[in-house]
C-alpha cells in the first residue's frame, strides 16, 4: 500500500506520532469492547451510559489525530513537494496522510480486539467475565462495527485538520495575523465574568437550601445547577482567552526596550499565539480538571483511571504535534537568525523565555479553572 | 601549513574544495580579496557562486582548502567563531530577503546591531537611517508580511549596512526585483561599499554589474575560468595604488 511504502523514510517523531495513535486508538477500542462484553449480559437500560463514556475517549483519539495529521506537511516539506510533483493534488495529499492515520488506529483496534477474544476464550478470570461477555454468543458485526470506528474517526479528524493551501508546497503561508477582532476577546471575557458571578452565586452562603441536583459521574458528588453551569462557561471562557492572553505575554516579554533575546522571544510568542492556544487550552482544561477531582473526588475505579490518562495522554501528545508543527514552519526563520550570527545561547534564551511566558499564562488560566472546579466540588 | 597571507588582503582563499551530500561545488578556487575592493562573481546557476560566498563569508566550512579573514584562519574556527565573525564583522544578503516575519522592518533592520550588543537606541537610530537611503523609511513600522517583495529586499540590504560590516556579501540580491529595482539595489550596494570604504562580494548570473565592479571573477563548474578589470580606470587605479 502507497502509504504503508511512505513510512519507509519516516524518522523518530514520525513513529512517535504513529505508536500514540495505535496506542490511543487501542485503549479506545478497549473502552468500547468493554461496553459491549457488557451489554451482551445486561439489559439494555444500563449499557447507554456506558457507551457515552467511549464518547470522550474516541474525541481524545481524534484530536490527536487532527493534531499530529496537521503537523505533517510543514514536517516533511520535501515529501509534499515530491508527491505534488508527481501530480498530487492537496486533496489527495489530504486523503494519503487521512489514510496513514486511520492504518495506525486501524492496527490499535485489531489489537485490541485480538486481547479481547484471547481473553474470552476462558483466559481471564472470573473478575473480568462481566466485562468480555463470557459465555454468551458473540455477534460477529457487533465488534466489527465498534472496531471501523475508531479508526473512521480518526482519519475523519486528520482529513479535516489539515487545510488545503497549506498542503501544497510554494504556496507563501499565510502572514501571521497580529491582534484579535474585539468580538474575539469580548465575548470569552463576558463569558468568564458571567461564569464566575454565577458560580459565585450558586455557593453563595444561604445556596444550600438550592439543593444539588446534579449528580457527577466517577464518584464525584453532587454539585448545584448554578455552580456547575457557572464553572463551564468560566473554565470555556478561559479556554477561549488562552490566545490573547498568550499573545498578550509575548507583547509584555517585548515591553520596555527589549534587547534580542526579549524581542525575539516576546514577538514570536505573539505571532504563534493563535497555534499555540488551542491544543495548550485543550491540555490546562484537562489538567485542571484532574486536579480539582483528584483532590476533592472519592478514589476512582479502574476504568475512569485509564479513561483520565488517555484524555491526558492525547492532549500531552498534541502539545507536542503542535510544538514540532511550529518548530517546523520556523525552521527558515530560525536558519536567517543563526546566518546572522546569532548565538545558540541566545536562541536558546529567547526559547527559553518564550516557554516560561507560556507557562505563566497556563498557570493562570489552568488555575484558575482548577480553583472555581474545586469550589464547585467542596 | 604555508604562512599567513599577505595583510592588504580582507580575504584570501587558497585551493577552496566543497561538495554538498557528494556533489562537488567548489573544486579549488583561490583567491584574495583586497581591502575596500568591489568584486563580482559571476557564471551560470550551479557554478559555484553561493557556495563560494557561503565558504568565504564563514557559513559552510570547507573540504578542503583554506580561508583568512584579515591574516586569521577562518577554516579553522569552531561554530561559536564562525557565528561571531558572522555577527560582528559580515553582512548577508541573499537572493530571497529572509527577514523575520513578526519583527517590523526597523527591527529586522536593527537586529544585526543588536545581537552584536549596541544598544537599542544606536541599533534603532542606525536602522532608520538605512532605510531612510534605500527609501523605505516609510514603512519602517510595518511587517515584512504587509510590503512588497521589493520593499523587503531593500530592507535586507538596510539589515546588511547598517552596521557597517567591514566585509558585505551579497548572493544575487537582484534576483527578486525587476530590472529597474536590481540596478538600484545594487548601486546603492556599491556605493555604500565605495563612501564607507567596505568590501563588497557580489554574486550574480547576469553580466550587468559587471559595471559596479572593480574586479569580475567568472566562476564555471567549481573553478575560476577568467578574471577581468573593470575598464573604468577610477576605481582600478585606487586598488592598484594600495
Amino acid at each position: 500500500m502507497f502509504p504503508l511504502r511512505l513510512v519507509r523514510g519516516y524518522r523518530a517523531t514520525d513513529l512517535g506520532r504513529w505508536l500514540l495513535t495505535a496506542i490511543a486508538a487501542a485503549t479506545t477500542a478497549a473502552f468500547l469492547l468493554r461496553s459491549l462484553g457488557r451489554a451482551l449480559g445486561e439489559p439494555a437500560a444500563t449499557s447507554v451510559p456506558r457507551l457515552l463514556w467511549c464518547l470522550p475517549a474516541l474525541a481524545a483519539v481524534g484530536w490527536l489525530a487532527a493534531a499530529a495529521a496537521r503537523a505533517v506537511p510543514a514536517q516533511h516539506p520535501e515529501r509534499i513537494a515530491g508527491l505534488a510533483a508527481a501530480g498530487y493534488g492537496p486533496g489527495r495529499i489530504r486523503l494519503l496522510i487521512a489514510v496513514e492515520t486511520a492504518l495506525a488506529a486501524a492496527l490499535g483496534s485489531v489489537l485490541a480486539l485480538l486481547l479481547f477474544l484471547v481473553l474470552r476464550n476462558d483466559i481471564a478470570g472470573p473478575e473480568l467475565a462481566a466485562d468480555l461477555g463470557m459465555g454468551t454468543r458473540l455477534p460477529a458485526a457487533a465488534p466489527v462495527t465498534l472496531l471501523v470506528l475508531v479508526p473512521l474517526v480518526a482519519g475523519l479528524a486528520a482529513a479535516a485538520a489539515i487545510p488545503l493551501d497549506e498542503a501544497l508546497p510554494g504556496t507563501p503561508a499565510a502572514p501571521p495575523a497580529v491582534g484579535f477582532h474585539p468580538v474575539r476577546i469580548a465575548v470569552p471575557t463576558g463569558l468568564t465574568v458571567v461564569g464566575m458571578a454565577l458560580e459565585l452565586y450558586g455557593l453563595r452562603p444561604g445556596a444550600e437550601q438550592d439543593g444539588r441536583p446534579v449528580e457527577l459521574p466517577a464518584h464525584l458528588g453532587s454539585v448545584g445547577t448554578a455552580a456547575l453551569t457557572g464553572w463551564a462557561f468560566t473554565a470555556l471562557g478561559l479556554a477561549l482567552l488562552t490566545a490573547p492572553l498568550l499573545a498578550l505575554a509575548g507583547r509584555l516579554l517585548a515591553l520596555h526596550r527589549p534587547g534580542p533575546v526579549r524581542l525575539l522571544a516576546g514577538r514570536s510568542l505573539t505571532a504563534e499565539a493563535r497555534r499555540l492556544a488551542t491544543p495548550l487550552a485543550v491540555l490546562t482544561l484537562g489538567l485542571a480538571v484532574l486536579t480539582a477531582a483528584l483532590a476533592y473526588g472519592d478514589d476512582p475505579d479502574v476504568p475512569v483511571t485509564v479513561a483520565v490518562l488517555l484524555l491526558v495522554g492525547c492532549a500531552v501528545g498534541a502539545v507536542a504535534a503542535r510544538a514540532l508543527e511550529i518548530h517546523a514552519a520556523r525552521r527558515e526563520i530560525t536558519a536567517t537568525l543563526v546566518r546572522l550570527g546569532t548565538e545558540q545561547r541566545t536562541l536558546t534564551a529567547a526559547a527559553a523565555a518564550r516557554a516560561g511566558a507560556a507557562a505563566a499564562v497556563l498557570l493562570f488560566t489552568g488555575g484558575l479553572t482548577a480553583l472555581f472546579a474545586a469550589a464547585c466540588l467542596v | 601549513m604555508s604562512a599567513a597571507p599577505p595583510d592588504n588582503d580582507v580575504l584570501w582563499a587558497r585551493g577552496i574544495v566543497k561538495s554538498h551530500h557528494g556533489t562537488p561545488a567548489l573544486r579549488g578556487v583561490s583567491l584574495a580579496v583586497r581591502e575596500g575592493e568591489v568584486l563580482a562573481v559571476t557564471g551560470p546557476r550551479g557554478s559555484g557562486k553561493s557556495t563560494l560566498l557561503g565558504c568565504l563569508s564563514a557559513q559552510l566550512t570547507v573540504d578542503e582548502g583554506e580561508v583568512w579573514f584579515h591574516s586569521s584562519p577562518v577554516h579553522t574556527l569552531t561554530r561559536a567563531g564562525r557565528e561571531k565573525l558572522r555577527r560582528e564583522r559580515f553582512g548577508w544578503v541573499g537572493s530571497e530577503p529572509h527577514l523575520v516575519p513578526e519583527l517590523t522592518a526597523r527591527e529586522n533592520a536593527a537586529l544585526p546591531l543588536l545581537l552584536a550588543g549596541a544598544g537599542r537606541r544606536a541599533a534603532h537610530t542606525a536602522a532608520v537611517e538605512w532605510l531612510e537611503r534605500l527609501d523605505v523609511a516609510d514603512v519602517a513600522g510595518l511587517r515584512p508580511a504587509e510590503l512588497t517583495q521589493a520593499q523587503r529586499q531593500r530592507i535586507a540590504v538596510a539589515r546588511a549596512l547598517a552596521p557597517l560590516p567591514p566585509v558585505v556579501f551579497a548572493d544575487d540580491p537582484g534576483a527578486p526585483l525587476h530590472r529597474e529595482e536590481r540596478e538600484q539595489v545594487l548601486r546603492i550596494l556599491a556605493s555604500a561599499a565605495r563612501s564607507h570604504g567596505l568590501t563588497l562580494l557580489l554574486a550574480t548570473h547576469d553580466p550587468e554589474p559587471a559595471g559596479q565592479a572593480d574586479r569580475t571573477l567568472t566562476l564555471v563548474d567549481g573553478r575560476i575560468a577568467g578574471t577581468a578589470t573593470a575598464p573604468a580606470a577610477g576605481s582600478t587605479a585606487v586598488t592598484a595604488a594600495r
